[in-house]
């Protein structure tokens, strides 16, 4: 049985702590106990600052100025710099690189009174996307603990979903913030390209990160990008089911997937056509290359960050990061440039497909959780590296921008959770969020929660 | 266009200012044996396609506009 109050959301927290039902202490009180307990299991924090955190709550509870955040303890993916704690990437490159002040996602964080608790564990530098870390290990799915939470905020997910805090930060260079939150049964938000701030966090490829949030429902998801927000503007109407447009690709984002997952996925498409929903087929921009492309980008951005370690401390990169920043050095510049062109492309196709339609709608991925150690993954008969198969379907949309959310929508009979993935209009997170909320809401479509204790 | 062979790397590597990557990581990338990176001859045969797009002026991706 889990604990009801380490699985609670920030919403009811936040009412708990205003209500003086419990304080903030008490509630980071619980949540260092629980890390204590669990995270040998988890691996999701690889640093904590329970000290500074319940200091910070102490203050909090005397002070009568409260936000929704006021209180509630989170964590960030060790790419995120917190003054006085070292930013390590999970890697042993930067065991000494002590941050000398916090990134601006953390710092708007602690501004409105969230604590932050600890820096949660991440495949090396966000390089790949099954969270497989040699030095800290590999963070486990919370439904099924042989397979994997998924990456490259493998730490952050697992943070949430082994109920040790409410919520975290990760980023989101190929979906690495939403599939596994996808993978883990919550919500995996990461915004319009640029809308929440990169500064401060270690870069992957500038290109296509994107800062993303981890929470347990959308109301969260909201509170936290309202927080954290480059650019706010009004937030729209509520939006009513009846007067949305969805679009389903006609092509890739339906094919070689889990037979169970294209079911529950076209269940939502019924539930969304029978509350009024119009919902039709799209032609989406050839997907033939988008991994090439994608790739051409963002090895040799990695290596351009890279090289002032390489020199110096080269024989500490792991031997697969090593190799593709080695990848990185052996392309040529027209081909990165050519590559950031295509991008350029997908994102003004993709725009065209949102002239018809309010909103995209396809599964957040592929396959269930993989086995942790699988290198191949298997899906209706189509093979694929493991790390493939769970960025598949999400990273296009680093490529192109456009703001996107995955979500709970069923269970798959092997007891992993399946989810479905919206897209929206650049510059419109507010109106997919709103999206989403209705749907979680109208649909309840949650999942249970895993049994960790 | 012909198969990639390790000396273009070598080439590259001693002659282009780049990092001093070990011979064995960038035989990898050629003829793969640890099962590391594989595929690098398929990512270039990729490019060479992509290379013969007229992609006409359309400048590399910069910041979204917001409208």
């Amino acid at each position: 049985m889990s604990h009801p109050l380490a699985f609670s959301t920030i919403e009811n927290l936040s009412k708990l702590l205003i209500n003086k039902e419990i304080s903030a202490v008490e509630l980071v009180s619980l949540f260092a106990e629980r890390i204590d307990r669990l995270n040998d299991l988890s691996k999701a924090f690889i640093s904590l600052d329970i000290e500074a955190a319940l200091e910070r709550a102490a203050s909090i509870d005397l002070s009568d100025d409260k936000s929704k955040l006021s209180g509630i303890p989170y964590s960030c993916k060790d790419l995120f710099d917190v003054k006085g704690l070292p930013t390590t990437g999970g890697s042993r490159v930067l065991q000494d690189n002590i941050a000398e002040a916090d990134a601006l996602s953390v710092s708007r964080m602690n501004a409105v009174g969230a604590i932050f608790l600890g820096k949660n564990n991440l495949h090396e530098f966000a390089y790949g996307a099954t969270g497989e870390n040699i030095l800290y290990g590999t963070a486990p799915n919370p439904y099924d603990h042989s397979r994997l939470a998924g990456g490259s905020s493998s730490g952050s997910v697992a943070a949430v979903g082994f109920g040790l805090c409410p919520a975290a930060l990760g980023t989101d260079t190929g979906g690495s913030v939403r599939a596994p939150a996808a993978l883990c049964g919550l919500i995996g938000f990461k915004p319009t390209y640029g809308r929440i701030s990169t500064e401060g966090v270690l870069p992957y490829s500038w290109t296509l990160d994107h800062v993303g949030t981890i929470t347990r429902c959308i109301a969260d998801t909201k509170i936290l990008f309202d927080t954290l927000d480059n650019s706010p503007r009004p937030v729209p109407d509520i939006v009513d089911l009846k007067n949305l447009t969805i679009g389903i690709p006609e092509t890739f984002f339906f094919e070689n997937a889990d037979h169970e997952i294209l079911s529950s996925i076209d269940q939502l498409i019924t539930l969304l056509t029978r509350s009024g929903a119009k919902v039709q087929k799209v032609p989406m921009p050839s997907m033939e290359y988008t991994r090439t492309v994608s790739l051409t980008v963002q090895m040799p951005e990695a290596l351009s960050y890279h090289n002032r370690y390489l020199e110096s401390r080269g024989e500490l990169y792991s031997q697969d990061f090593r190799a593709g920043l080695a990848l990185g050095q052996c392309l040529l510049a027209e081909q990165y440039v050519r590559a950031k062109r295509f991008i350029e492309t997908y994102r003004r196709d993709t725009d065209k497909v949102f002239a018809d339609v309010d909103i995209l709608l396809t599964p957040a991925t592929p396959a269930i959780a993989p086995k942790i150690g699988a290198t191949e993954v298997i899906t209706n008969g189509y093979s694929e590296p493991a790390g493939n198969t769970i960025t598949r379907y999400t990273s296009f949309f680093n490529m192109t921008g456009h703001p996107a959310i995955t979500l709970p929508c069923g269970m798959h009979s092997e007891g992993l959770p399946i989810a479905a993935q919206l897209i929206g209009r650049h510059y419109e997170d507010e109106f997919l969020l709103g999206v989403a909320e209705l749907v979680e809401r109208e649909f309840g479509l949650g999942v249970p929660l895993p049994d960790v204790g | 266009m012909k198969k990639l062979q390790i000396e273009t790397l070598t080439g590259i590597r001693d002659q282009l200012a780049c990092y001093p990557w070990d011979d064995s990581e960038l035989s990898e990338l050629v003829d793969p044996k640890l099962g590391i990176i594989t595929g690098f001859q398929d990512l270039l045969d990729q490019l060479e396609i992509l290379r013969k797009v007229d992609l006409g002026d359309i400048p590399p991706a910069g910041q979204i506009e917001d409208r």
